[in-house]
């Protein structure tokens, strides 16, 4: 009986394992850096960290609605290049709110552009989001061809700031979180789980299969524009390139945090512990003194053993790392 | 509220394939319609267009009188339309309660699902089938942890939370113990008392004459008639599902000699369904494998084929081995024929050449010999009367009957000394059977022995000297000689291993 | 409405084959250039183009396989390998034409190295094949970082000038030459090898190949392995041509190569294609690049064409299963 009731407990909560993995990592990283808790190296640290869970949080949706999204990078970049094209130092409040808006509206777009191909074309999602993405890269280079522009000092001071001693940041993350639960308990969250997970029984059952999954690329297109502005607060400038290596970290993160990348389930909670373990492994890496030549490979290394992580765990299993094994996959279904 | 449905002339063809080219359909408030056909009728076409989960090419459909035409499942839902599938509409990774109220979940403030009601809704359905399910059954529980009965419950009970006028069960009990169903058709005469319309498609004639008040056949796409249930017997409607031509079941394949080697011998072979098998095969013997689907039969041949991962001995030729790859079990001549050729046994997209030489192209030596390849295809596709443009044809632009002869001839390419035969004759017509069973005599005749699962009981019985019946995973009966007939497979299919148990025809 | 449009687009390419199609829209793609600016049509140009194609095609032939093999099968460390092996060239041989053989082998041996992890990755621990090559691609960048600190040090041997760059015969420069010869091999190993038959049918369908003797999960790690061996080789022939390495040598031929092969009609479902496709495809997306050269566009310009041509070309080649039928 007791197994029984870990095993839906983590299934319930599939983000549990990341957060050991976090607490660890926390762990490692307060022996490196032990004023890593005061609220300025805190603030810091949110602060180059929100951009990266904005964005994978509209991952994480895609993901579970059974797709994928690899052009959301570019769509910072995008967002990024519009922002700061739109905005000047000298901007009013109105204009950065249009900005804002209008920021948002093009993540939309992209997103439903993306959506559109998946769900009603039906591409498939990896190498259409691939080529859309030299779609929204060149879009940000034309916008904005070589780096520069600046941001309002009013908005870049919300950004750094901590109403009540709690960095801004911090609370943009307790209400994304809020969101998504609103989200999850929702008939929605229903269909996304069910689109993801077998889609034509969903179909059968009558989700509107298509709609949801172009809704998955939309909000991934909306988070993707939040994150450009994020971004664009935090470093305060435009780089029609700085979206570039958000893609694959938001996919990371998203499997960091316990969500299949098949789809069906998950949650933004996982996703929120991936980015912070990604980050806070970024600290160890800078503050442990790895080579600055060493450290892009150091990088990409973890991310390697990160993705390898839930494979590993089913070898380790039980299962032999042994060809027969993968047979008996490959000619029997999972299920029963 | 009453509720009628009538189905006229219904097409359906999928690329160049008929699926349905006539076909016809009435029930009414009241009464259980059993839709009846064997496989390749169009059956199960015909339930997917009434629920709009396939769209017709033409024909009509009239509910209430009223001609309506359903571009999805949720449209038919809302005119008051379920069915119930084999597995088709469960979600894996969600638990009982939230598959059945899937799209219909009861909310707090018209936003938020409410997880309590959900639960509480759930129990009240469960309570239906209370007893014939095992207490790990719950509303909170992962479907995709549940045993295939109780997967078929939930569907069930997914389509009786719709409140239906029309309920359709599409071979909706193949998967349910007899406690199981018999709870159904207690609920299915509830249902009648209430108004509903209940369309009843399946194979199984003791269920169907239990039940249906009423029987619609088909055959080969076409509507062929209809009966009163009261009115008829199983000969008659069977008469109306198959085409009379001769019987193809008059070939009896020569009786094996006594004193040939043994070419397989299996002791107590266990795997995930099969809980320990003892059996022997001779050369030149054919042994025919019976029971219910499901009961062990496909893992017991995909274990002897090194498919999938067994316990217990298992000798052959005299040798014992462990067979762990179907590359291990080729090398010893034995060969496997799936029943889901489709997916298991053919690469539909390339070329008849490429499928009848898939496991044995290193035979043409590098580069690859083409010429040897392509005349050894054509004596192939010769001797099996094959009916082909050419062999550069992809495959999946063969009829079933043809289509089935390419994956018998790729494994009859390499001479196989042990062949294991997965209901090879499923879905395929009447002619190219007559062809197979020869083809099964002349390879009995040259010493090769066969392992032969059939889910149709007169193949079974028409062809073999002796078949071992599956039960739950285990052998129930052996027929030969005086046992070797319907009663006694029917008998032991559902596990009954006495004689005289069984009240015969 | 959009949908009955494009099938009956498809239709009519149905008739043709896909690498007859790509090759005709490669000479229309010419002459049409040639409207733009009458200079773009003479034969230097034409041996230009194809000589520009051909370490495309050569850097394409990887993943060629790779897509064929199904699976979702994409190789996304291309880029990065044909950097890799460029500098692991350049570096060993220092422009001594004696080390040019050994230091290629290393490249290829590195490049295979690497294809093998990507293989193993994706068959053993189940990584998807997209996440785990775009996971390499980065841990060969990082190599490369380390191999060359920000220093490119190094030379290029003259006899890989001289046999790959400057004209050989009639004026066509010998990677030209170089590629027929890759298109034979390719076409050699995938119509007549044991391994080429096994490919399509692990593209098509695992479990028949499974069930009919097939060893899937070899063949897949196989193909991985010849994706990273073969992009290590046209690294190298790019070298050749470049005479020098930069950080980015490799990294604008990654979304080509497999814009190339799905133009020259390999399915990226898997099991259908060939490599003449590809070659044709190499040939329209070098044509495509020249034109916007021609045009002056800039890179902005570039990016939003390709990715637009590629998602067209989807919607024509690359649909899926509908939910309903």
């Amino acid at each position: 009986m007791n197994q029984i009731n870990l095993q839906r407990i983590s299934l319930r909560h599939t983000y549990l394992f990341a957060l050991a993995i976090l607490v660890a990592a926390i762990a490692i990283n307060y022996y490196h850096q032990p004023n890593m808790f005061e609220i300025r190296v805190l603030n810091g640290n949110l602060r180059v960290f929100l951009p990266l869970i904005l964005l994978a949080a509209g991952q994480t949706v895609v993901i579970i609605g059974g797709g994928i999204d690899l052009s959301v990078g570019a769509m910072v970049s995008m967002v990024n290049a519009i922002l700061v094209t739109l905005i000047t130092s000298d901007s009013t409040t109105t204009e950065v709110i249009l900005a804002i808006l209008a920021g948002c509206g093009a993540g939309m777009l992209a997103g439903a552009l993306n959506g559109f191909c998946v769900a009603y074309l039906r591409l498939q999602p990896i190498v259409t989001t691939y080529a859309t993405s030299f779609i929204y890269a060149g879009l940000a280079l034309y916008i904005l061809p070589r780096p520069g522009g600046s941001v309002p000092s009013d908005l870049a001071r919300l950004y750094r700031d901590t109403p009540l001693g709690v960095p801004f940041t911090a609370y943009v993350i307790v209400v994304l979180v809020l969101i998504w639960l609103l989200l999850r308990s929702t008939r929605y969250g229903q269909y996304l789980l069910a689109t993801g997970s077998n889609a034509d029984a969903a179909y059968t059952t009558g989700v509107p299969v298509n709609r949801v999954r172009l809704s998955t690329y939309v909000i991934g297109g909306l988070m993707a524009a939040l994150a450009g502005l994020a971004i664009t607060m935090s470093v305060g400038t435009g780089n029609p390139r700085i979206g570039d290596a958000m893609t694959l970290d938001s996919i990371v993160a998203v499997v960091l945090g316990g969500t299949r990348l098949a789809g069906g389930q998950g949650g933004v909670v996982g996703t929120v512990i991936g980015v912070l373990i990604l980050g806070t492994i970024r600290n160890i890496i800078s503050f442990a003194n790895v080579p600055t030549w060493s450290q892009t490979l150091v990088d990409a290394l973890i991310i390697l053993v990160a993705l390898a992580g839930p494979g590993l765990v089913r070898l380790m299993r039980g299962q032999p790392v042994f060809v027969g094994a993968i047979w008996q996959r490959l000619v029997r279904k999972e299920s029963a | 509220m009453k509720v009628s449905l009538s189905a006229q002339h219904i097409v359906k063809h999928y690329g160049g394939v008929v699926a349905l080219a006539d076909g016809n359909l009435t029930v009414q408030s009241g009464e259980v319609v059993a839709l009846l056909g064997a496989n390749g009728s169009g059956k199960s076409t015909l339930s997917k267009i009434i629920t709009g989960v396939v769209s017709p090419n033409d024909g009509q459909i009239y509910l209430d009188d009223v001609p309506v035409s359903f571009a999805s499942p949720q449209a038919a839902k809302r005119a008051g339309i379920t069915a119930v599938y084999q597995e088709l509409s469960l979600v894996p990774d969600m638990t009982v309660a939230e598959n059945i109220w899937l799209g219909n979940e009861p909310l707090v403030g018209g936003i938020r699902v409410n997880r309590r009601k959900l639960i509480q809704q759930t129990e009240d359905l469960l309570q239906h089938f209370a007893g014939t399910f095992q207490p790990t059954l719950e509303p909170d529980v992962m479907v995709a942890g549940l045993p295939p009965d109780e997967r078929q419950i939930v569907e069930i009970l997914k389509a009786l939370s719709k409140n239906p006028r029309l309920m359709i069960l599409d071979e909706a009990t193949a998967s349910l113990g007899s406690q199981q169903v018999a709870r159904l058709f207690e609920l299915i005469e509830q249902w009648k008392a209430r108004d509903m319309a209940i369309v009843f498609v399946s194979h199984r004639m003791d269920e169907i004459f239990r039940i249906a008040d009423r029987a619609t056949v088909l055959r080969s796409g076409y509507h062929v008639g209809d009966r009163q249930i009261a009115e008829t017997n199983e000969r008659e409607l069977v008469s109306l599902m198959v085409e009379s031509q001769a019987n193809p079941h008059s070939i009896r394949v020569q009786a094996t000699q006594a004193d040939a080697p043994i070419r397989l011998q299996v002791e107590q072979l266990k795997t995930k369904t099969l809980r320990g098998v003892d059996l022997r095969v001779r050369d030149g013997e054919l042994l025919g494998i019976g029971g219910l689907q499901g009961q062990g039969q496909t893992d017991l041949l995909l274990a002897l084929f090194g498919a999938i991962s067994y316990h217990g001995h298992v000798t052959l030729s005299g040798e014992p081995v462990k067979l762990n790859s179907p590359r291990d079990a080729m090398k010893r001549d034995v060969a496997y024929v799936p029943g889901d050729r489709g997916s298991e046994g053919l690469l539909l997209i390339r070329s008849i050449l490429e499928n009848l030489h898939l496991p044995s192209w290193k035979r043409y030596g590098l580069p690859l010999d083409m010429r040897a390849a392509y005349a050894a295809g054509e004596r192939s596709a010769d001797n099996l009367r094959l009916v082909r443009s050419s062999l550069d044809a992809p495959v999946n632009s063969l009829s079933g009957g043809n289509a089935q002869k390419v994956v018998i001839g790729k494994w009859l390419l390499r001479d196989p000394r042990l062949l294991l035969l997965n209901d090879p004759t499923k879905g395929i017509d009447v002619s190219t059977k007559g062809e197979f069973y020869e083809l099964l005599a002349r390879l009995c005749a040259q010493g090769t022995a066969i392992l032969f699962y059939s889910s149709d009981d007169e193949e079974l019985l028409g062809l073999c000297e002796r078949v071992l019946v599956l039960h739950d995973g285990q052998i129930s009966a052996e027929l030969q000689g005086d046992t070797l007939d319907r009663t006694h497979l029917v008998a032991a299919s559902m596990g009954f291993a006495q004689e005289g148990d069984i009240e015969s025809d | 409405m959009t949908t009955t449009t494009l099938n009956s687009v498809r239709r009519l390419f149905d008739h043709v084959s896909p690498p007859m199609v790509a090759l005709i829209l490669a000479v229309i793609l010419f002459f049409a250039g040639g409207l733009i600016n009458p200079n773009f049509v003479n034969v230097t140009q034409a041996i230009n183009i194809v000589r520009a194609a051909a370490f495309l095609g050569i850097i394409a032939a990887g993943q060629t396989l790779v897509i064929i093999s199904g699976g979702e099968g994409i190789d996304l460390s291309v880029g990065a390998v044909v950097t890799l092996s460029a500098i692991l060239v350049f570096r060993i041989s220092d422009g001594d034409n004696a080390m040019m053989v050994p230091a290629l082998l290393v490249a290829l041996a590195v490049g295979a190295g690497i294809g093998l992890m990507n293989g193993l990755g994706v068959m053993l621990l189940r990584i998807p094949p997209l996440v785990m090559t775009l996971a390499m691609a980065g841990v060969v960048q990082g190599t490369v970082l380390i191999v060359t600190r920000g220093q490119l040090i190094g030379d290029t041997p003259s006899l890989m000038r001289r046999f790959i760059a400057s004209p050989l015969v009639l004026g066509v420069p010998g990677v030209v030459f170089l590629w027929i010869l890759v298109g034979i091999g390719m076409w050699l190993l995938l119509e007549r090898t044991n391994y080429g038959k096994q490919l399509f049918a692990v593209g098509v369908n695992r479990k028949t190949a499974t069930l009919s003797g097939v060893n899937v999960p070899l063949v897949v790690i196989a193909t991985y392995t010849l994706s990273g061996f073969l992009a290590a080789f046209g690294g190298f022939t790019l070298l050749g041509f470049t005479q020098t390495v930069f950080l980015n040598l490799g990294q604008p031929y990654l979304f080509p190569s497999i814009a190339a092969v799905v133009v020259g009609g390999t399915v990226l479902a898997g099991g259908k294609g060939s490599y003449w496709g590809t070659m044709s495809g190499a040939l329209v997306l070098t044509l495509i690049d020249s034109l916007l050269r021609a045009l002056q566009l800039q890179q902005a310009y570039q990016f939003m064409v390709l990715g637009t041509v590629l998602v067209l070309l989807l919607s024509v080649y690359g649909r899926q299963r509908t939910l309903r039928q």
